[in-house]
């Protein structure tokens, strides 16, 4: 008897909570967000060993950089090889900027409209050249954005120092104390949250359709309207522009900016966030950079020591070989079977009773 | 860049333009060794093979670890290498790429991503995390050309590149099985259609890639130690050799490898050492824009 | 409505490709609310016609005239994304539907060069931007209860049978309330029952939304039941334009092609 009240009690909840979620579908990333502050005050009080924030840190960076590139990647068809180094940009440009004297925020935003400039650069580029030509053009742009970094004096030739950083103009954060770090996090967190709903907005209006218009075929897309040049500098833009979020959320947090870690090997970990979590799906993102970064970090590092490097090339392999659309496919191929599994059932009652 | 190779004298130009000229025709050897291996990879498989380097390197590091355990010459090593790359390219494809075939072309980039991974993560275990030297094919000795010096080395060095690649071309021009080779890069669904064993083509082209990529390792590891990094700079170089020449001819990217370590060469030691390397490339980046498929590359036919 | 009244008008245009001329001094008009069929064999130069009309191929010789309420535009003045504004639609052969996408957001695809927001307003969805989507939204369902696909909205398109897909690139074409709309080889794939509803929504399209209809079509049945006039062409080069009996019975249209009728 309590046994299906309760099963009862739990369907109406899930039903109220995702008539919630289509009603109001931003609640969802509020949520989300909300979780993230809680593993990351877990890490700050004990539950989780303290250096779990910094790793939920860096999956945050991650999935806000693999966002973008989804945009990129999963509904345009375009390919940046130069994701970590708009990171880069983001981080080195709050410092340079910092440096200059410059309050926290402005110095973030002259650096993400810096990265966003050069991201409209390359879409402009992407005028006349694609596909792999286009893909190793961007390897061009990081290679030079590479040497810039480590090689111009005002990036300090190893590492700039941030710093107690200086939020509103009156809230200092260091990373002195657990609450400290635990409130950078915080932010971090929810400008998370906050980009994923950009994301959303982005995905199911105009000009999300577009984007997957001109991916899918250019033709028709023109025929249509849709101007590819126009669409591929936005999309360009809109993912440097979210690395370069990134980047400032990593000065933020971080509080120092080393000039030599944007390299080609963290773009190409960066893609394979995106084809691992799933082409155009936002969860996915999040998922990607736990499963390619978050697990090595946190798990495989204790059992494996440094053969975590090889356990993740192969599950990497593996998800690709196996599951070639992501883990988000996984989760709607649930749903479907799910379905399945229900209207199955009615059809059994349905021949029970009849 | 120079490591050693080269000296200049300051007042001579022609001998500077000389030293500049030979250690061009070295480095571009080994741009061109992994930009053909890129390309044979990138038109057969239809994969970017971004572990290119690192398979090299793994390789590298079989020919030192045999040269430092059992005392072989770096000729004796260099045969082994060639073997253990083989047989790397033949393992990779059969295991890891051909079961990708039906998998998005993004994805099976990524592939490539996750052999480095597991390459870079495996070596210290076989290899020990001590840096290994290997040696110069010819450790000494030199000519004095107008003011320049040009090392043995170096000859040999261009000569065995220029005689694989060499081999290569006639291969692919003038056997049966180059000739599938060429139709399986310009069409693999036709190719299957009119029986060309298609899957013995590219486990070929993967093994003469890793062997490629083993040669440049070797010809780059005396410079400084086989470490996991030392094929960073060759590797891209490569890329840009790919896009700069053209993927639609083998012989384009190789071409155009000679053509960048020369101006990288020429650039940073007449400019500036870091400028010289961005200025090559935003060239680069311009020219691709009026010729956005390479030197000697062709804009496909577009069809509505 | 003058007898010299047109809405699209070729006027000599010839198309080449290097060697090959693909599209020899060809004029014809279309007139406001008249269907058109465009046939010729394969190779004819038809799908290339198009694709000039449209301008994805502008370096023809020869003028393209488009005419809407009097007002006369050179179509070579325009650039292929603009074509839209005009009011002119189009099809493909290929069918270019986004496979990811449900139909229902495919068709509003058809109606992005009707939005006046842009991706900024989307990011902070105003209120200008959201009243758009749901008219836009709104639209579209119409446009799918026209087709009989409206219970189909939320599916995707990819996994959709043949048919259906032909009818979800002809729903969006109506997006943009066009007054000229290409389709290219509609019939091609359909069996008896589609063809008979392909003929009906063809002759609704031109009565309720007041456009006329230039097609491609190798059904030859297909064409002659549903065309007011059908223009021949072979080898690029114009053979006829007169109704289809007269073109069933034309010599030169016999000879080129026109063979058994199903």
């Amino acid at each position: 008897m309590t046994d299906s009240n309760f099963k009862e009690k739990s369907v109406a909840l899930w039903n109220r909570f995702a008539k919630t979620v289509k009603t109001h579908p931003h609640a969802q990333f509020f949520i989300f967000g909300l979780v993230m502050v809680m593993l990351g005050y877990f890490s700050s009080v004990g539950v989780f060993p303290s250096f779990y924030l910094s790793v939920f840190a860096y999956i945050i960076i991650y999935t806000l950089v693999a966002l973008g590139l989804n945009l990129l990647l999963g509904f345009s068809g375009l390919i940046s090889l130069a994701s970590s180094s708009f990171i880069g940009v983001g981080a080195l440009g709050t410092g340079v900027f910092l440096n200059l004297g410059l309050p926290f925020e402005l110095a973030a935003a002259l650096a993400i409209v810096s990265a966003a400039g050069i991201g409209a650069l390359i879409g402009l580029l992407s005028s006349k050249i694609s596909g792999i030509y286009l893909a190793i053009s961007t390897l061009f742009i990081a290679e030079i954005l590479r040497q810039i970094f480590t090689s111009v004096d005002i990036f300090g030739g190893e590492r700039l120092d941030i710093g107690t950083v200086k939020l509103l103009g009156f809230i200092e954060l260091s990373r002195n104390s657990r609450a400290e770090r635990f409130y950078l996090y915080a932010i971090m967190a929810i400008v998370l949250a906050l980009m994923m709903m950009v994301v959303y907005n982005i995905i199911k209006s105009r000009s999300g359709r577009a984007f997957m218009g001109i991916s899918r075929s250019e033709n028709s897309a023109a025929a249509m309207g849709i101007s590819p040049l126009k669409y591929r500098v936005m999309a360009f833009t809109v993912a440097t522009f979210f690395a370069a979020v990134a980047g400032v959320l990593y000065a933020l947090y971080f509080q120092d900016a080393p000039t030599r870690q944007w390299g080609l090997l963290q773009s190409l970990t960066i893609i394979a966030i995106v084809v691992v979590g799933g082409f155009k799906s936002i969860y996915g993102m999040f998922f990607g950079a736990v499963i390619i970064h978050g697990m090595s970090e946190l798990f495989l590092k204790d059992w494996l020591g440094n053969v975590s490097s090889v356990f993740s090339g192969i599950l990497l392999i593996v998800v690709i070989l196996f599951y070639p659309q992501g883990i988000a496919h996984v989760w709607i191929d649930l749903k479907k079977l799910y379905y399945k599994l229900k209207t199955r059932k009615k059809k059994d009652v349905i021949n029970d009773e009849s | 860049m120079y490591g050693g190779l080269v000296s200049f004298s300051g007042v001579n130009t022609v001998g500077n333009f000389l030293n500049i000229l030979f250690n061009s025709l070295q480095t571009g050897s080994t741009y061109a060794l992994a930009a053909l291996a890129i390309v044979l990879i990138f038109r057969t498989s239809k994969t970017t093979n971004f572990a290119q380097g690192s398979i090299g390197t793994l390789n590298a590091y079989v020919a030192a670890l045999v040269l430092s355990s059992w005392g072989w010459s770096i000729w004796a090593v260099a045969i082994v290498s060639m073997v253990t790359a083989f047989l790397t390219g033949v393992l990779i494809d059969t295991f890891i790429i051909r079961p990708a075939a039906k998998v998005n072309k993004i994805a099976k980039q990524i592939i490539t991503l996750g052999l480095i991974m597991i390459i870079t993560g495996i070596s210290p275990y076989l290899f020990g995390v001590d840096p290994y030297q290997l040696p110069r094919f010819i450790p000494q000795g030199g000519m004095e050309i107008l003011g320049s010096s040009l090392k043995y080395n170096t000859i040999f060095i261009v000569l065995i590149s220029l005689f694989f690649m060499g081999a290569i071309f006639w291969f692919i021009q003038k056997t049966k099985w180059g000739l599938a080779i060429r139709v399986t890069a310009s069409n693999e669904v036709t190719s299957k259609l009119m029986g060309v064993p298609t899957k013995t083509v590219t486990m070929m082209s993967w093994a003469t890639a890793a062997m490629l990529g083993t040669l440049a390792a070797i010809i780059v590891a005396p410079a400084g130690s086989v470490n996991p990094n030392m094929m960073f700079n060759v590797q891209v170089s490569a890329f840009f050799a790919g896009v700069f020449g053209g993927f639609q001819t083998f012989y384009g990217p190789v071409l155009a490898a000679f053509i960048i370590a020369f101006a990288r060469n020429t650039t940073v030691f007449y400019l500036t050492d870091i400028w010289g390397d961005v200025l090559v490339y935003m060239i680069i980046l311009v020219f691709l824009f009026f010729k956005p498929y390479g030197i000697f590359g062709k804009p496909p036919v577009k069809k509505v | 409505m003058s007898h010299d009244d047109y809405v699209l008008k070729l006027d000599n245009v010839t198309m080449r490709f290097g060697g090959l001329t693909a599209v020899n001094g060809l004029s014809f008009s279309i007139k406001p609310r008249e269907i058109v069929g465009l046939i010729g064999p394969n190779g004819a130069g038809k799908t290339t016609v198009f694709n000039c009309v449209t301008q994805f191929y502008d370096t023809y010789e020869g003028t393209i005239s488009f005419k809407v309420d009097d007002a006369i535009t050179n179509l070579k003045d325009r650039k292929v994304t603009e074509v839209i504004d005009l009011g002119i639609a189009r099809t493909f052969q290929n069918i270019e539907l986004v496979p990811d996408l449900s139909i229902l957001d495919n068709i509003m695809i058809g109606a992005h060069n009707t939005f006046k927001t842009g991706i900024v307003q989307h990011i902070f969805r105003t209120p200008k931007a959201r009243a758009e989507e749901k008219a836009v939204r709104e639209k579209a369902i119409e446009a799918l209860k026209f087709m009989h696909i409206d219970h189909l909205k939320d599916q995707f398109a990819g996994g959709q049978p043949y048919g259906v897909q032909k009818k979800i690139e002809i729903a969006r074409t109506l997006m943009s309330d066009p007054k000229l709309i290409i389709l290219d080889e509609p019939a091609a794939g359909l069996n008896d029952s589609e063809t008979d509803e392909l003929e009906t929504l063809i002759y609704r399209i031109r009565d309720e939304y007041d456009a006329s209809v230039l097609l491609i079509e190798h059904d030859m049945g297909f064409v002659m039941e549903i065309c007011d006039r059908v223009c021949a062409i072979n080898f690029g080069q114009f053979l006829a334009m007169d109704t289809p009996k007269n073109i069933q019975n034309h010599p030169d249209v016999q000879e080129a092609y026109l063979g058994k009728e199903d």
